[in-house]
């Protein structure tokens, strides 16, 4: 057998032991007798990748406790285990994976507290780009406006979420043991976004979010305002150009060239 | 631009970015783990790149499983590249060991079957990351709390001959030198005599955690006295070349890792004497 080979053999059979936290791959020196060897590298990787779900779900840590975090992360890393790289992106399938198995959760909203957890943290470290600003938008000619395109923020992610948890995720933030009410179940949509360093969010109505899933795919600002004539709006131009306005002060827009 | 690295150092974590963007700190360079600044922007590479202005440094990766059986990531070494590109690192590290197979990431350190084997495996992967990086690779003994049935030869024998066949560098982790001792049994100084002095470019010094039976690797605690005493040996036998002190949990006050750095500044002071610090 080629060197490689043996090696494939040997690393499979050790990786598959720590998947099943079996103790006795047989294939270490004294195994299974005293204290330390292989369990020790059976619990760091749980203990790892838990620590890891817990750094990218904080707020979602908070709602539910430290007990039910747990058996979540268990649960995850059973049937999720890692294939990144970096530990950093462990846990990106953690919303989809509660919505089909909501018994780890005392309530459906928390699927949502996920996401914005989740969104948050790819917010964090996303591509910086330069925000778009008003004397930027002052020097664009109107007879450029029609097909003109802008450019959204890399960090910018709608959420289309069920339930109303911003009051919840806000409050936990802010306070670990805060309390809160049972959110509202409002389907919307949450904006998360980074104009410099630090992290935003706010809801957006249903037209302002279709009109930045229309940018998100290269619509001119002509093809926003027939989107938002679609809606019945009377005066599309006008609300177009509110909208835009609102991007700018939220910083929500980027310049032409990244920086 | 790249600036040679002498010294002592730390390992540069996110809970004291203040510390080093308010006031200059005696610390001679910094080591950044890659991982953390292979994102696309944000607060990480902010900090890194006004950091950076002020302090040379060094890249420690976790993730690239030199010996692992996949193939490597030639995406992951591109972009370690574009980091180096970034930052004009001293030098690249990771870790002689494995992290997962079969497309999984164990997101561990995993130890690696000392054999004449695994060291044919590992030398065209050596020497592939040269030649991506266009330098040497550094590479880091792990703690470890297995040995493998089909183990050859000492871990100490493994990394001399891995070294004199790829030109590869060493980071030699003294407290990961202790742990191993303790938990299988053998002298650290035969380690440590075994090492290329030539070869050994940084040195780690870290805490651990005491079981009584064995030792766990788990840098949440200060250097215990036994891992200094080692240095002292350590800096006797190799001279001074580039320490530092690698703290990833319990992180303290920077004040308390620059205390302990002032530690590893006394001891090899005595234990060098006039010996030049390593190029």
């Amino acid at each position: 057998m080629s060197a490689t080979g043996t090696l494939v053999e040997l690393q499979q059979r050790c990786q598959q032991a720590i998947l099943d936290g079996n103790a006795l791959p047989g294939l270490f020196a004294g195994e299974g007798s005293g204290n330390g060897g292989f369990g020790i590298y059976l619990q760091a990787y749980r203990a790892r990748l838990a620590s890891a779900l817990q750094d990218n779900y904080p707020v979602l840590l908070r709602a539910i406790g430290d007990d039910a975090f747990a058996a979540l992360a268990n649960a995850y890393i059973t049937r999720r285990p890692s294939r990144f790289r970096s530990i950093r992106w462990f846990g990106d399938c953690l919303a989809d994976f509660l919505t089909c198995s909501p018994e780890h959760l005392p309530h459906p909203s928390l699927v949502d507290l996920a996401r914005m957890d989740w969104a948050m943290r790819a917010a964090f470290d996303a591509a910086d780009a330069q925000p778009l600003g008003a004397s930027e938008l002052a020097a664009l000619h109107a007879q450029d406006w029609p097909q003109h395109r802008f450019r959204l923020l890399p960090s910018l992610q709608l959420l289309r979420l069920d339930w109303q948890v911003e009051p919840i995720w806000k409050a936990l933030d802010a306070d670990p043991l805060a309390g809160s009410d049972e959110p509202l179940f409002l389907p919307h949509v949450l904006l998360v976004w980074r104009p410099q360093l630090e992290c935003r969010w706010r809801s957006a109505a249903p037209l302002e979010a279709s009109v930045l899933e229309a940018l998100s795919t290269g619509a001119s600002f002509a093809a926003c305002c027939d989107l938002i004539a679609d809606s019945g709006d009377a005066e599309p131009a006008a609300t177009a150009a509110g909208f835009v306005l609102r991007w700018i002060a939220d910083g929500l827009l980027a310049r032409e060239s990244p920086r | 631009m790249q600036e040679p690295v002498s010294g002592f150092g730390i390992g540069l974590r996110s809970e004291h970015y203040h510390d080093f963007i308010a006031a200059p700190q005696p610390v001679d360079w910094l080591e950044v783990i890659s991982e953390n600044y292979l994102v696309a922007g944000g607060k990480p590479l902010y900090h890194l790149d006004r950091i950076r202005r002020d302090y040379p440094m060094v890249m420690h990766g976790v993730s690239l499983s030199i010996g692992g059986s996949d193939p490597l990531d030639r995406l992951y070494l591109q972009e370690l590249r574009s980091l180096a590109e970034r930052i004009q690192p001293a030098w690249i590290s990771d870790h002689l060991c494995w992290t997962g197979t079969s497309a999984l990431n164990l997101h561990d350190l995993l130890p690696l079957p000392y054999t004449e084997a695994c060291l044919q495996h590992l030398v065209p992967r050596v020497q592939q990351v040269q030649e991506t990086l266009g330098r040497p690779l550094v590479l880091e003994n792990v703690s470890s709390y297995v040995r493998y049935r089909a183990d050859e030869m000492s871990e100490w024998e493994f990394i001399a001959e891995l070294v004199r066949r790829t030109g590869c560098e060493l980071l030699l982790d003294v407290n990961n030198v202790y742990v191993s001792s303790v938990n299988h049994g053998f002298v650290a100084r035969t380690f440590i005599d075994a090492m290329p002095a030539a070869a050994v470019r940084q040195i780690h010094l870290a805490g651990h955690e005491d079981h009584g039976t064995h030792l766990i690797d788990t840098h949440d605690h200060p250097v215990c006295d036994a891992v200094w005493d080692l240095y002292a040996y350590t800096v006797d036998r190799l001279g001074r070349i580039p320490a530092m002190i690698e703290r990833d949990d319990d992180i303290p006050p920077l004040e308390s890792l620059l205390a302990e750095l002032d530690r590893a500044r006394r001891i090899a002071g005595t234990a060098a004497g006039d010996a030049k610090w390593a190029a």
